[in-house]
């Protein structure tokens, strides 16, 4: 948790909220290169749980901060698919932008991580 | 009658789910770990959770009953942010931990203040589309 993971994870997040912004002003429906994007960032989530899972006994995270952390990891592994789905069904510009607010929200659930976790 | 999960609708649903998702884990985690050091607090945000919940699914369905389930919700949450967000303005002890709606939604960017205006004026916008499509 205290590498490079989480901080490339968050500006993977942004960049991809992004390049969506972009498909909406252009009118582009997601492909295969946006799904492409969105698979890497769920790799690195998946990879960052499993960081987590294996420093957490070493980790003085108190009461609920294990549950919340987890919490947060497993949320953000849903994030993606879950709008992917949601988005998909539809062809509009507003089909596609579910994709930034769900790639502000992955950005935002690494950062909570970052918080949680002990310094 | 228009849909309200078509087009931006999405977007606000997709909103609204993410509230949802993280209203209802919050006040889950407070409720089971600490409910006795701010009960009202947890309540009401256990009710924030529900509110949003049923605003997601009354806006991502279609019909008449959904739309009254998304008008009940939305109304709730206006009327909720807006209480206790004055009365946390005017008394930041009253509670010993802060709900969503806490400061009208500060500690979430001010985002649940905007979303009942938004859920109402997408409401309304998807109504007027049905009354047009009728003249």
């Amino acid at each position: 948790m205290d590498g490079p993971l989480p901080l490339a994870l968050i500006a993977a997040s942004l960049a991809f909220t992004v390049v969506v912004l972009i498909y909406v002003a252009l009118a582009r429906t997601p492909d295969w290169g946006l799904l492409g994007f969105a698979g890497v960032i769920e790799a690195g989530t998946l990879a960052l749980l499993v960081v987590a899972a294996a420093q957490v006994g070493d980790a003085d995270l108190g009461g609920a901060g294990a549950i919340t952390l987890f919490g947060y990891l497993l949320a953000g592994l849903a994030l993606l698919p879950i709008g992917f789905v949601w988005s998909l069904a539809e062809r509009s510009r507003g089909a596609t932008a579910v994709l930034a607010v769900v790639g502000l929200t992955q950005a935002f659930v690494i950062v909570r991580t970052l918080q949680i976790w002990p310094s | 009658m228009s849909s309200t999960r078509t087009g931006a609708g999405r977007v606000l649903v997709a909103v609204y789910g993410v509230f949802a998702l993280a209203a209802t884990a919050r006040s889950l985690v407070q409720l089971l770990t600490k409910a006795e050091e701010a009960p009202v607090a947890y309540a009401l945000s256990a009710v924030a959770a529900l509110v949003y919940v049923a605003a997601t699914v009354g806006l991502a369905e279609v019909g008449p009953q959904p739309r009254r389930l998304a008008w009940a919700a939305v109304g709730f949450e206006l009327v909720g942010v807006l209480t206790v967000g004055t009365l946390t303005v005017l008394d930041p002890e009253l509670f010993p931990d802060a709900t969503v709606w806490s400061a009208y939604g500060a500690g979430y960017g001010w985002l649940p203040l905007v979303l009942p205006f938004a859920g109402i004026a997408w409401l309304l916008r998807t109504a007027a589309g049905a009354s047009s499509s009728v003249a």
